[in-house]
């Protein structure tokens, strides 16, 4: 049995070597150039970035056009130019110290030529959420408000507060979140209680702002992303197998890839319900596409999936363009959780407000607001 | 004064919407620093920088203070994150121990020697990292006052 | 020529990977049994790439007891021990935080994966540094807290990982905590700080891939057993193919601030040949923040914590219908 598995496999590889002896030829070893890589598929190695600054759905009076005239441009970047946030000082002490450090520590990228990422459905905005869904929204944002309640942001009626309401303390303060919770509130009883990214477990896929570096094997591919702050991650595609039973849940999902042409198109599912996309949890299934336009594009679709959260399916499509690895000195360790110094920080300053408010010598915890910065929108 | 105040919001809130409007950042890009910090323990020093941590999510810079009465204390303040500073062609030998640097932020509420670096300044008062060293991210956009030393427009 | 066309047209193995290169027609890695059960089932795949390399792509884990110490060690009672009735090390028995998992918190014996004489040589200062190590594990073993383990530590942890060969960098991702190294077989940039993973700069040698690693924080340890290193860790490693599936990993370390000379460890890799070998996920930021975090909680969920000591009272009930204890209570 074995011998004939061997002599067969002499067979074909003898055939396709031929074919392999022109390629191995004719495409350069080290892999840089676009093309093929030596076993015949198409390079999409390198590190790829969106190094435009798109919004993510479309606004609505731009209809169903994708892309973005010069004028619309320029003006978004000339906005930007000027009082850009956290460079200012605030007259509040409270807003200043939400405003955190100054703005050379953030990136601002250019305005670019889509007017959003998302394409499908054809007006740029993804589809409404399932009636279950939006109940479940619709709760998250109660419980949040709920935690503002007796804060200055509710008593101005700060954005922050939107839909809320200003008042006393609410009895259910104390109670454990009626979800498992992800994002930041105006509570912060333990670890739980704090956002994903406070926790240095923010990296979600998919992810469409950080950087990607791929790395291409005949057999698999890998895909390091640097994105956020230092909350990097990986994804393996396999270019084999099956997906595991759907009793494993994985926070990046498991990823099956195939080529289709030069395209090589990727079906993830297994997410974990722990680490939500806009709030899609297990249930989401992903198929992105990569396809190397040039020497300095990849072009980058993906179609995400939900039935229990969006009435249907909806797409993102990115150009994302080749940086030198060389000059960019991107430094690919996320290291955040080994300099989390902030997460225990913050849960002393909590629970030293609580001692101070106990003692009689400081305001009610939930009479403070440390959620929202203030200003009403979290960052 | 509360009329003022509610002005600044909607301004902050303006620049910072139009901001984010443009980006695709995600929304949680830092800590609740309003959780950590003291509103009302506003700090301001200067001292030379005893060490600098170059770790997420956020940098820490470590400054020798002297104190009126002539002790020496250490203070740490808590910068961003030092990956779009590294783009930009800082490296650790960029901000080396022995530069005098002034800090201005809030402290810690358990009263600890650490503070938030709201703003990080050398001594001359132009912020710490300031553009950027070398060859610079390309594809960032060059705000003045932010990423140039031209004046803030 | 219309013999192998007859082989060709009658075979009835599809060759998975289009790519089969000269190569792989003198050696293949037969790693399936066809007609022996499903499970069993493994497409053929080259052992070469097709640019002439061993081919190093695909799931493997190290399967040693390295992770727990790498000098030759006998058996040992207990992940954390106490001095027993008698004074001899040999006779210390289970401490507190594993007592209660009986055999399963045990530490297997090895022979060792240290060359020479299967001592680490560290100076005598680093020595001590070690062993405070070692009695200290659980305060101070970055592993417990899902710290980036470092190289070589994450290469022969109990997790699989994935080698991904490209074409001018080599990549691998451990399930430990998602952590990642690239191996740059191009010229790069050295990193703008230390790193907790090094940086990995290879070439091959024949079929030996080389890998010089330097630039590290000195903030990881070797393996459980306390051995460690500074920041001035140098490393060069070999990665030679024994069969298809096996690869010698040999690693020669450099430290002078920690040894007194260049040590070497050495072991084989394998790989995973289950079908559908996947490296899951061990998302251990999460698993570690109540060993991290625990004593700031506004209610503590362990009883109980004073200041950041954990002090833990451990419940163990012997359930009825245990035959041993039944036997001894009639």
């Amino acid at each position: 049995m074995i011998k004939r598995r061997l002599i067969g496999s002499l067979g074909v590889a003898t055939a396709t070597t031929i074919l392999m002896v022109v390629s191995f030829t004719s495409a350069p070893l080290e892999g840089q150039a676009p093309g093929a890589t030596p076993w015949g598929h198409s390079n999409l190695e390198g590190i790829w970035l969106d190094v435009y600054a798109t919004p993510f759905e479309r606004a609505p009076e731009l209809g169903e056009r994708e892309f973005a005239t010069a004028e619309e441009r320029t003006a978004r970047d000339q906005a930007r130019m000027v009082n850009p946030g956290r460079n200012e000082r605030s007259q509040s002490a409270g807003q200043d110290v939400a405003g955190a450090y100054n703005a050379v520590f953030t990136s601002a990228r250019p305005a670019g030529p889509r007017t959003s990422l998302v394409v499908d459905p054809p007006n740029g905005r993804i589809p409404a959420l399932t009636e279950e869904a939006q109940r479940q929204a619709d709760a998250e944002q109660e419980w949040r408000l709920m935690l503002l309640r007796n804060t200055e942001t509710c008593q101005s009626a700060a954005p922050g507060c939107n839909g809320g309401e200003f008042g006393p303390p609410s009895p259910s303060r104390f109670d454990v979140s009626p979800f498992y919770n992800t994002s930041r509130m105006n509570r912060h009883f333990g670890p739980e209680d704090q956002s994903l990214g406070d926790r240095c477990m923010l990296g979600r896929t998919p992810d469409f702002n950080g950087f990607r570096r791929i790395v291409q094997g005949q057999e698999s591919i890998a895909i390091g992303y640097d994105t956020g702050q230092g909350q990097g991650f990986q994804r393996v595609v396999y270019l084999s197998g099956t997906h595991p039973v759907t009793q494993i849940h994985l926070r990046h999902g498991d990823s099956r890839g195939r080529w289709e042409g030069d395209t090589l198109t990727i079906e993830t599912s297994n997410f974990s319900p722990k680490f939500p996309f806009r709030g899609s949890g297990a249930n989401r299934t992903l198929i992105e596409r990569y396809t190397r336009l040039d020497a300095d594009t990849l072009e980058y679709e993906m179609t995400i999936e939900d039935p229990t959260v969006w009435v249907a399916p909806w797409t993102v499509r990115q150009e994302l363009k080749r940086q030198d690895d060389m000059q960019n000195r991107i430094y690919y360790e996320p290291r955040c959780h080994e300099g989390n110094y902030g997460l225990p920080a913050l849960l002393i300053g909590a629970r030293m407000d609580e001692q101070e408010f106990q003692a009689g010598r400081g305001p009610d915890p939930f009479s403070m607001d440390t959620a929202t910065c203030v200003t009403g929108l979290p960052e | 004064m509360r009329a003022r105040h509610v002005l600044g919001i909607v301004v902050a809130v303006a620049g910072l919407s139009v901001w984010l409007a443009g980006t695709t950042s995600p929304v949680e890009a830092h800590h609740a620093f309003a959780a950590e910090f003291d509103a009302g323990l506003p700090v301001e020093f200067s001292g030379p920088v005893t060490k600098v941590e170059w770790i997420n999510p956020h940098v820490w810079i470590h400054i020798d203070v002297t104190k009126d009465d002539g002790t020496v204390e250490n203070w740490a303040f808590e910068g961003g994150t030092p990956n779009v500073l590294f783009r930009r062609g800082f490296t650790r030998r960029s901000l080396l121990p022995g530069t005098e640097i002034s800090v201005d932020g809030y402290q810690a509420k358990d009263r600890t020697n650490r503070a938030n670096g709201r703003d990080i300044t050398f001594a001359d008062g132009t912020k710490l990292f300031l553009g950027s060293s070398g060859t610079g991210a390309p594809y960032e956009l060059a705000r003045p006052g932010v990423d140039t030393a031209d004046p803030a427009r | 020529m219309t013999t192998m066309t007859g082989w060709f047209r009658g075979s009835t193995i599809v060759t998975a990977v289009v790519a089969a290169a000269v190569g792989a027609v003198v050696s293949v890695s037969v790693t399936g049994r066809a007609g022996q059960g499903q499970g069993r089932e493994q497409t053929t795949r080259p052992a070469q790439t097709p640019d002439g390399r061993p081919n190093f792509n695909g799931v493997w884990q190290a399967n040693n007891e390295a992770h727990w110490d790498l000098e030759a060690h006998d058996a040992r009672a207990g992940m954390v021990m106490q001095q027993g009735v008698y004074p001899y090390e040999f006779a210390q028995v289970p401490a507190a935080p594993v007592v209660a998992l009986g055999a399963a918190a045990g530490v297997p014996g090895s022979l060792g994966v240290v060359g020479g004489d299967g001592r680490i040589p560290y100076t005598p200062e680093a020595l001590r540094i070690k062993q405070e190590n070692a009695e200290h594990w659980i305060d101070r073993d970055p592993e417990l807290k899902c710290y980036q383990p470092g190289i070589p530590r994450a290469m022969y942890m109990p997790y699989p990982f994935q080698i991904v060969q490209g074409t001018d960098k080599i990549h691998m991702t451990f399930g430990f905590s998602n952590a990642a190294r690239v191996i740059h077989l191009d010229a790069v940039e050295l990193p703008p700080d230390y790193t907790y993973m090094g940086h990995s700069v290879g070439r091959w040698e024949e079929d030996t891939l080389v890998v010089e690693v330097t630039e590290f924080n000195g903030k990881t340890w070797f393996d459980r057993a306390g051995n460690f290193h500074g920041e001035g860790l140098r490393l060069t490693e070999r990665f030679s193919p024994m069969t298809p599936d096996a690869i010698w990993y040999e690693v020669t370390a450099t430290d002078p601030g920690t040894f007194t000379q260049p040590w070497t460890i050495e072991m084989p890799l394998y790989r995973r040949l289950e079908p559908s070998a996947t490296v899951l996920d061990y998302p251990c930021i999460e698993f570690a923040e109540e060993f991290m975090y625990g004593h700031l909680r506004r209610e503590q969920l362990v009883e109980r914590w004073e200041g950041e000591t954990m002090i833990v009272d451990i419940t163990r009930k012997i359930p009825p219908g245990d035959a041993l204890h039944d036997w001894y209570r009639r």
